[in-house]
């Protein structure tokens, strides 16, 4: 396939591109919604999609729910998933822990209740979820207490990210032997209106700058997100769409993986952030130019109801 | 001045180095002290110093304790030193905002009891600082009401470091007009027997990440935090030796002055950085080399004493 052009996805090229996949993947927030609020027509895409026979992925970086939650979430919202074709952080990185690492022992968890919930259903224990307050003085944090029993320390999106919860991490992280996995590096997630909240990324460079170590990543662009699908429904790269609205993250995986890539723009990149990386011509930087690009997914409806 | 060399400072090189400055500035961690715990001899050599009719000054990026409070601590740990001649970020950030920013309005502040003081005593009004928990939906979050007199984030040791804050301080920088300044950029304080604790680098790090702009930096190696000194004392950098443990703010920071350099082995770098960084050529590691080294500051007591 040649080289990513950002083309504009209109009129005939449409059902030109939808034609030469089976699988479309999709990235959620950004994408078919933002915050609660579903995206005008994704609703009507992804169930026509279906229709036309494609199989339907939702891949998305967002640890803070189980692939249960999300399900869920789409029914309200009105979109047709199942439990199964959802794949969200939370439950990728339990994968990962459980099959590439082959973890043996506890998880330190800076993270949330459904990353909880992925880590029991695959058996693996975890400890400091919740809030946790300071107390005492820095010789009571140095000296704070540690778990023989915890083998790594894992990072995801944690609203009662603390002080002592990043002290915890460093003094655990301070034994080379243990693991360091981060959900995702996003810096901000997206919500209604345009708005936006901090993301995991600055959870997961906090406790980097303190540990002095890199985490390991599962979220998009890392393949192993792409794999975990793979595997699980024996997909062929090649005839799979990724839809995303982030250049470093869901383009660069569709790019890394041999993917076709679509980029919408109701989300956190631009059209200009695009082309900008086209014209710099620099090698890591043109593997996050998108094929395609539409204003909305909604754009699609017209070739797949004619 | 020659390039600098790494010279392990010993026999009569002491009494020349001393001899060729009139003042002498010191870090605080891991150079006079650990915790709270005194380096052996550095009392005695402070003592000496003043003795032999040097000026002394303390010089620390720790914003965790005002003037006042950095006299009593010293007080406690038989140093002979006053309140105005002791730097620390608390103050030298207030005078920032005050005599090179000309701060009008609030500062939403991350930070410590210290540095409210601080602010308060130069007439800067703040908000934010205490516990601060997380309420509601990530769509409160996103809207959480902004104080219109806030003209400035600051960003210091807060062990109330929370998700909350580090979302209120990116939707104050998401304006422009806001200014973003941090105290330091350390981002470990070391502490008795060697341990350690997460230090400010890790929050500022966080709220960079968030906001996607870099903080103006007070602390070492910024040269501010010396001018701070220098026009309240008249100081000439060249009959000035600075003393400090880290290379990449004490040393640096001497550098970037044209002070002579004295790298003590108490504290956070080694002397393998040193050489490792003397080795690499490149002139932005160079500055980091100092002049001397000597295991610890106690090193100078014969000479002091003879």
């Amino acid at each position: 396939m040649a080289v990513s052009k950002c083309t504009r996805l209109t009129g005939p090229l449409i059902k030109q591109l939808l034609d030469s996949v089976d699988n479309v993947l999709f990235d959620c927030d950004g994408v078919i919604w933002r915050g609660d609020q579903a995206i005008p027509g994704a609703v009507g895409v992804i169930n026509l999609l279906r229709k036309n026979g494609k199989r339907v992925f939702f891949v998305t970086n967002n640890s803070s729910k189980t692939r249960k939650m999300y399900a869920e979430k789409m029914s309200l919202l009105g979109f047709d998933a199942k439990e199964e074709e959802v794949f969200g952080t939370a439950y990728c990185l339990a994968m990962y822990l459980k099959t590439i690492i082959k973890l043996e022992g506890k998880v330190y968890l800076i993270g949330n209740n459904a990353m909880k919930q992925e880590l029991e259903n695959v058996g693996i224990q975890q400890t400091g979820s919740g809030p946790d307050l300071i107390f005492g003085t820095p010789s009571d944090w140095a000296n704070v207490p540690l778990d023989p029993e915890v083998k790594a320390v894992v990072v995801g999106f944690d609203w009662d990210f603390s002080y002592m919860k990043l002290n915890r991490a460093m003094q655990y992280l301070s034994n080379p032997d243990i693991v360091f996995v981060g959900t995702n590096t996003d810096t901000r997630l997206p919500l209604e209106g345009g708005k936006a909240i901090p993301g995991t990324g600055c959870i997961v460079k906090s406790v980097e700058t303190a540990a002095q170590r890199q985490a390991q990543t599962v979220g998009k662009p890392s393949r192993f997100m792409f794999h975990c699908v793979a595997s699980q429904f024996g997909l062929d790269g090649a005839r799979c769409l990724m839809v995303g609205d982030r250049l470093d993250t869901d383009i660069l995986l569709g790019s890394n993986c041999g993917l076709k890539t679509l980029l919408t723009l109701t989300g956190v990149s631009t059209l200009a952030d695009a082309e900008a990386h086209q014209k710099s011509g620099a090698p890591e930087r043109l593997g996050m130019v998108p094929d395609y690009y539409v204003e909305s997914i909604a754009d699609l409806l017209p070739a797949l109801q004619g």
